[in-house]
């Protein structure tokens, strides 16, 4: 589904060439969750966000399902990543002044769906992650956990194919944090989506079929492992 | 939810900001509207239809040089004249300064053929021309003063160095001004010594086509005599009296840029504020496959928004209340109309949405550079 080939990204600070990420190869299969790890300043950010198409390399290629999302234009890359991606970001960023199903709604705002349609769509995405009954509220009169549960849900209503989520359970006590995940791990299990995630938790990282661990913008260790589910069974 | 749903909530998600921009907004352009309005009457005085044959005769030097009485009998044996009066300014003080209303003398046989916009009922008319010391005065000043027919008006002469008691003989409607007292010249030819002076010629043509020739032939006629005139259009004659008040365009327009550049910057500051907040989430929505343009539209349709509000109600607002509030009777008659037109409240709209698509500009372009990623940063 996605192929990494000889990724580098360079930052300029000032007048230094910082290195985020140096020749970065990495294919990854549809069906897989990835748990990326490694200490701050590891490039694995950087590369969540070329991977997603809202950030590009300065040399390599990256390549979804053959296309090199790299070189699409500003435009291009805005109508790939609405058919394509799903984001799940830390601080949740759902907007404070529209209800949970408006919030989920947004994404197909960008589709030609009827209102009916993505009514449905609305009512289906907050059904699988439990919160059909908060259709009407306000972030504010959500919880930590419910309001990532709805951005969650905002991720999968345009049915991408890949999820890409940023700490997901950075802001989470312990307990929405392995709710959160528990959703991840079936989207990913029962639903077959691709999930990208980058996570400092390695209690989080344990839910993913493989774990990729990177320091200094370059890859350390590839190591796949069984799901949860699979390693209950 | 539609786009144009997502844009309203947005421009109202901070619903104190947003009412106080749409407020100086609305009071700014009720302000412009206003002096565009006053200047507009100042400038551009209304006339009616009937004016347009009508030609007012004064003294070449000045309009307080008087004309003498024998030039009636010459004007009007110009072709195409077909009534000549005499119309002085009398002034006077009717109990004190406050209590001001024009008073004109005229001819009463002549002043209401040739005011034929002045609505007056054939029994008043035929009691002016028989009694004296009757006048007829105009509804709206019956009506402030609470006058009734056969009233009498004592007017203490100031520009005219003789008083007059005057008894109402009659009202009448109509015309641009309904404030005017007319009163018979001949009572105050007496009042005054019989000095054989008018203060202007009215005169009537008996069509349109014939005013510009009346004009030049009265003219001709009193050139290099005593008493030079200057025979012009009764348009004309208005706009004399308003380059009397000197530049006032200059003035008006000059605080009609310090309110607009005001409205400007309260209106490009809370853009700048209400986007810059918002730029994570414009990140966000980026991020969501939302195209720049798409959001710099969102972001100028915002703007517009507001601003268009504070449009409808000030430049609204300025309209409903100068046909609800008796601006004339206020202003003693300086301002008989005060209408505020359609075309100042076009011009009233067009700078509403030049001041919102020109005070998010910067914002919008702000927005459409950020990249997903340095949007991002800001949560961090």
């Amino acid at each position: 589904m996605i192929d990494l080939v000889e990724l580098t990204k360079l930052y300029r600070q000032g007048d230094i060439d910082v290195t985020a990420l140096d020749r970065v190869s990495l294919h990854i299969d549809e069906g897989e969750f990835l748990a990326l790890m490694g200490p701050s300043g590891s490039g694995k950010s950087t590369l969540l966000h070329i991977m997603a198409g809202i950030d590009r390399p300065t040399s390599g290629q990256c390549l979804f399902r053959g296309v090199d999302v790299a070189q699409l234009s500003e435009t291009a890359l805005a109508e790939w990543r609405s058919r394509h991606i799903g984001f799940i970001f830390q601080t949740f960023n759902l907007i404070p002044v529209m209800t949970a199903a408006e919030n989920v709604e947004l994404p197909l705002l960008l589709t030609r769906l009827r209102a009916s349609e993505r009514r449905e769509r609305v009512e289906f995405a907050l059904e699988l992650v439990g919160l059909k009954d908060r259709l009407k509220h306000l972030p504010r009169q959500l919880s930590g956990g419910q309001e990532q549960r709805v951005a969650i849900a905002r991720a999968i209503v345009t049915d991408p194919e890949l999820v890409v989520a940023d700490e997901p359970t950075g802001n989470l006590d312990a307990h929405s944090a392995h709710e959160v995940m528990g959703l991840l791990a079936t989207l990913n299990q029962t639903h077959g989506k691709t999930i990208v995630m980058v996570t400092h938790d390695p209690r989080a990282a344990q839910y993913g079929t493989r774990q990729l661990h990177l320091e200094k913008g370059e890859l350390q260790h590839d190591t796949a492992q069984a799901s949860p589910a699979e390693a209950e069974a | 939810m539609t786009l144009a749903g997502f844009m309203a909530r947005n421009a109202l998600r901070n619903k104190r900001r947003s009412f106080l921009t749409i407020a100086s907004v609305a009071l700014s352009l009720f302000l412009l509207c206003t002096l565009r309005t006053g200047l507009r009457e100042m400038t551009n005085p209304a006339s009616m239809e009937e004016s347009a044959c009508r030609v007012a005769v004064r003294h070449k030097v000045s309009i307080a040089n008087v004309l003498p009485a024998k030039q009636r009998d010459l004007i009007k044996r110009v072709a195409g004249v077909a009534s000549v009066m005499p119309l002085t300014w009398y002034g006077g003080v009717y109990i004190d300064e406050k209590h001001f209303f024009s008073r004109f003398a005229v001819d009463p046989a002549e002043a209401f053929r040739q005011f034929g916009e002045m609505k007056i009922s054939p029994e008043h008319r035929d009691a002016f021309i028989k009694k004296k010391t009757g006048c007829v005065v105009g509804i709206k000043t019956m009506e402030r003063f609470h006058f009734k027919m056969g009233d009498r008006i004592e007017l203490a002469g100031d520009v005219w160095p003789c008083d007059v008691a005057l008894e109402i003989v009659g009202t009448y409607r109509g015309g641009i001004d309904e404030t005017i007292l007319f009163f018979n010249h001949k009572y105050l030819d007496e009042a005054s010594g019989n000095r054989g002076v008018v203060g202007c010629w009215w005169v009537l043509a008996d069509r349109v086509d014939s005013v510009p020739r009346i004009i030049a032939e009265i003219n001709r006629m009193f050139r290099n005599s005593d008493a030079e005139v200057l025979a012009e259009s009764e348009r004309a004659f208005q706009m004399g009296f308003v380059s009397m008040l000197g530049n006032v365009t200059l003035l008006i327009g000059s605080i009609s840029g310090v309110i607009l550049f005001t409205m400007f910057l309260v209106t490009a500051s809370t853009m700048a504020m209400a986007i810059r907040e918002r730029f994570r989430e414009i990140a966000i929505l980026k991020a969501f496959g939302f195209r720049s343009s798409d959001l710099a539209g969102l972001i100028v349709a915002e703007s517009l928004l507001l601003a268009m509000a504070g449009g409808v109600l000030g430049c609204g607002g300025a309209w409903l209340m100068f046909r609800l509030v008796p601006i004339d009777t206020m202003t003693n008659g300086f301002f008989p109309i005060f209408e505020v037109t359609p075309g100042i409240m076009a011009q009233g709209m067009g700078i509403a949405m030049a001041l919102g698509f020109f005070s998010c500009l910067v914002p919008a372009w702000n927005a459409l550079r950020l990249s997903v990623v340095d949007g991002l940063k800001i949560l961090d």
